[in-house]
């Protein structure tokens, strides 16, 4: 519909209008909005007092403190901005494959899904590609929910390609980061786990709020058709492993990918951030919607 | 080493080159592609790559390439050259080598010595070795020197069996005459007559000894449906002095009887044992006691004591009434189409009316108007409505008190001569009742019909027919039963036999039963899982003369000149067989059931 992907149903994009993106903390935003922002403002959200001074709007004089302290105080209120949303997606060439499992098309449904979010709300959203075949050209950020056609459009000539070292690859788009605020992470993250923690550990330092989503095959997990010698090569370095592989072996990969998934979820918990995993051979809509609460989402 | 098919060898080149690329092709790995090795890479046993799919260097692999490279060695006939002349031994095994002397010393152990003195002053050689027992044989292939031999001897001992002395002297001519052999030695229980042929070297154990034996152990029925048993047992005194001898008898382990006799020096004597009580096994024990204690003891069952069970076999069951008031007779009756020759073996004796067996019945058999034409027995048979006995022996077992004056036959049939049964009763057209006895069992066939039994109403025919039983319900032949090394057939429906050491011999109905080559009792056991026991007992008095033992001439040809001996080729064809049998049986145990590395790069 309209070059979204089919996971786009009218049904969904209703449910989708009903989330908001929910911060830890407050960020100051560009323009007005529907998050709370450290800035004083005209909000409903009282904020503090101050002395009145000439020329104040004597609507804000507190008359009841008057009465009390038979000084003059003026109401603050906290100002309402959008929030600025930046989604990465990795689409490194490990997200290609196995091609049965579309990883990247997931992938890619969740981050427009999250960019959908914010951009009902009158959010601003930026998606940034890391790796990817080149041809991906991303705008700065977009506003306004009609962009999301073009963000679909856009992310849809992406084919996952190349290598991609994730601490290197966010430390160069942190330096783009005008402003702090909603930082999503979609990736495959078969990667060393310190390069992992250090990537995410920046946005961490720059007061973001982070969320990070691992995109796994559901076959990748299971290790389906991987049997007997094998020359197993690596997708992004080429690296290549002999293997004979049997259902003990089978069963030990499966382990240590569980181990490398628990291994970033106990780093997020530690540090503040939010986890998720999804295995693409869930229902996408049934994930999406029941992980609100672990995106950082809510109705 | 040489090979007998040297062109066999050009395999080996053909196919382990075959070999090798198919391993090659086979281990190939398959190469995918996945997103990351991170897991795989924790799997990894070996760190190190493999360049372009060479082989894994698993040992599995040389395992199998020696394999076949054994068979096709053991294909190309492999053999080492042997020189040296050979060696013979004879080493005399029978029953007489059990003989102790009064030191305890056996005949066998002084053989033995002797014989590992006389190849420990061989030279290099193979040596054959030779037993006795029962027949003259070479135990196993030959030996690969004189000590190997040596040590072979330990483990032989005596068997309780007699050695044949004519095929001894046969053996002992035939190894003498043969130049290439350069010497043969031999021990045994009987000297060399003079002139030794010069190429034998002869220990004689044969010191003389006193012994008491006894002959023989024979039980028979005293009278047809008694219970009580008549025992005859031959006894003898090898000694140089007089002896009272005593025997004494045990029928399943209870004494039942003894008796004593006095017999001079090289006497045999015979003890009568009158109705003996009832029992399954009887062991008769001499006293007093000897050098040879094999000959001391003797053993014989009674099998069916407490009752005759006699298989009726008929078309006409009703002929068989009157023979269940016989005391202690049991009738079992059959149809000739429902009988079975497993049937038999729950019978002592059978009868078969107007029928005869497919196959010679292995238990004492009454035939009655046999149908003509039968393959088994071949009778002449001419069937006749008027039956005249014109002839009868006036005593013997069949025809003792039998008035045949008074026999009213109305019809039968004249059974003509026959190779092996004797005519008892003879009519104007020939026999009208053979008897005689075949596979140690006895037979009699009668030309008219005598059933059913009448008692008293029909004495004459009533007489015959309990003579016609008694002689049959006695056991078996009297041959004194089974002897040590002689072998026997099978009976039918017996399909394992325990012999006294206790382990099971399988065997098949019918065949030679070749393995009793010890005393004592041999249970045989049906497939339906009855059990009978028989008797075996050494028995022989010749072997049981230890005093004067004749010496043995062996003939032989040739001035006793020893060949030149070309270099033997000998085949090692089967040490690469088990060699091959080792390593697949070790590659399947050890190989196929190890945990298989994980990954092998």
């Amino acid at each position: 519909m309209l070059g979204l992907p089919e996971e786009f149903t009218p049904d969904f994009l209703a449910r989708l209008e009903h989330l908001r993106i929910k911060t830890r903390r407050e960020f100051e935003g560009l323009g007005r909005g529907s998050h709370l922002s450290p800035r004083r403002g005209s909000s409903l959200e009282f904020s503090d007092f101050r002395h009145y001074a000439l020329g104040d709007d004597f609507r804000f004089i507190d008359w009841g403190l008057y009465g009390r302290t038979d000084k003059l105080y003026i109401k603050l209120f906290k100002e309402e901005e959008d929030l600025l949303t930046y989604i990465f997606l990795d689409a490194s060439a490990s997200m290609g494959l196995p091609e049965a499992d579309r990883k990247f098309p997931m992938a890619v449904a969740t981050a427009l899904a999250f960019a959908y979010v914010a951009l009902a709300q009158g959010d601003r959203v930026m998606i940034r590609v890391l790796a990817g075949d080149g041809k991906a050209s991303t705008p700065g950020f977009v506003y306004g929910r009609h962009r999301i056609v073009e963000l679909a459009q856009r992310l849809g000539a992406v084919r996952p390609a190349g290598q991609l070292d994730l601490a290197t690859a966010l430390a160069r788009e942190l330096v783009s980061v005008r402003r702090a605020g909603k930082v999503f992470v979609i990736s495959d993250y078969l990667m060393m786990i310190n390069s992992v923690t250090r990537g995410l550990g920046l946005f961490t330092a720059a007061n973001m709020d982070v969320t990070v989503v691992q995109i796994l095959g559901g076959s990748e997990i299971a290790g389906a058709g991987l049997t007997g010698d094998v020359e197993l090569v690596d997708a992004e370095s080429g690296e290549r492993v002999m293997a004979s592989i049997g259902n003990r072996e089978r069963e030990q990969y499966r382990q240590t990918l569980a181990r490398l998934s628990r291994e970033i979820r106990t780093f997020c918990l530690r540090h503040g951030l939010h986890y998720t995993l999804y295995t693409t051979d869930l229902n996408f809509h049934d994930f999406f919607l029941r992980a609100t609460a672990d995106f950082g989402l809510r109705h | 080493m040489g090979f007998l098919d040297p062109g066999a060898l050009y395999y080996l080149f053909a196919l382990i080159p075959a070999l090798a690329l198919a391993y090659l092709v086979r281990e190939r790995p398959r190469r995918v592609v996945v997103s990351s090795v991170l897991a795989f890479r924790a799997l990894r046993a070996r760190r190190g790559q493999r360049f372009g799919g060479w082989p894994r260097p698993d040992w599995m692999f040389f395992v199998e390439m020696l394999i076949i490279g054994l068979a096709v060695l053991a294909i190309a006939g492999p053999y080492v050259t042997r020189k040296g002349n050979p060696i013979a031994v004879v080493l005399d095994d029978s029953a007489a080598m059990q003989a102790a002397a009064a030191s305890g010393r056996t005949r066998f152990d002084a053989a033995r010595d002797a014989l590992k003195d006389a190849l420990g002053r061989e030279g290099p050689g193979e040596v054959s070795l030779y037993l006795t027992t029962p027949q003259p044989h070479r135990a196993g292939p030959p030996f690969a020197s004189a000590a190997d031999a040596a040590d072979a001897l330990e483990h032989l001992h005596p068997a309780d069996a007699p050695s044949d002395q004519t095929a001894l002297s046969v053996l002992l001519g035939g190894l003498a005459s043969d130049t290439r052999l350069r010497r043969v030695i031999y021990a045994g229980a009987r000297p060399l007559a003079a002139p030794v042929p010069p190429r034998i070297e002869a220990f004689a154990a044969s010191d003389p000894l006193p012994n008491y034996a006894i002959g023989s152990f024979v039980l028979r029925r005293e009278s047809l449906g008694q219970a009580a048993l008549h025992a005859r047992l031959t006894v003898a005194n090898f000694s140089p002095a007089a002896q009272t001898l005593h025997l004494a008898i045990t029928g399943d382990g209870k004494p039942v009887g003894h008796a004593q006799a006095h017999l001079e020096s090289g006497q045999i004597g015979v003890i009568e044992f009158p109705n003996l009580a009832p029992a399954g096994v009887y062991r008769a024990e001499l006293t007093p006691a000897d050098g040879f204690a094999l000959d001391n003891v003797a053993w014989a069952t009674a099998g069916a004591v407490k009752s005759i069970s006699i298989l009726f076999v008929s078309p006409t069951p009703a002929d068989a009434a009157g023979l269940d008031g016989l005391p202690g007779i049991a009738v079992r009756v059959a149809s000739p189409t429902s009988f079975s020759p497993k049937d038999l073996a729950a019978a002592d004796l059978a009868i078969f009316e107007y029928a005869v067996p497919k196959e010679m019945p292995p238990i004492n058999t009454l035939l009655v108007m046999p149908p003509p034409g039968d393959p088994v027995f071949g009778f002449n048979i001419q069937p006749t409505a008027s039956v005249e006995i014109t002839g009868w022996p006036p005593t013997g077992p069949l025809t003792d008190s039998v008035n045949f004056r008074l026999l009213n036959l109305h019809g039968g049939e004249y059974l003509g001569q026959h190779p092996w049964l004797q005519a008892i009763v003879t009519g104007s057209g020939g026999a009208l009742m053979l008897a005689g006895e075949r596979s140690g069992h006895r037979l009699v066939a009668l030309g008219f019909n005598p059933f059913p039994y009448l008692g008293r109403q029909n004495l004459p025919m009533s007489v015959l027919t309990l003579n016609s039983l008694s002689y049959l319900a006695g056991f078996g032949a009297e041959t004194g039963g089974y002897h040590t090394g002689d072998p026997w057939i099978v009976p039918a429906g017996v399909d394992g036999i325990v012999p006294p050491d206790g382990r099971k011999i399988k065997v098949t109905p019918g065949m030679l039963f070749t393995d009793a080559n010890f005393q004592g009792l041999y249970q045989l056991i049906s497939s339906d899982g009855a059990k009978s026991t028989r008797a075996v007992n050494f028995a022989n008095l010749r072997a049981s003369d230890l005093e004067n033992t004749p010496a043995m001439k062996i003939e032989a040809t040739g001035s006793g000149a020893m060949a030149e001996v070309a270099p033997r080729r000998a085949s090692v064809t089967h040490d690469f067989i088990l060699a091959i049998v080792a390593l697949v049986i070790f590659e399947a145990l050890i190989a196929y059931r190890r945990r298989r590395p994980m990954v092998t790069v």
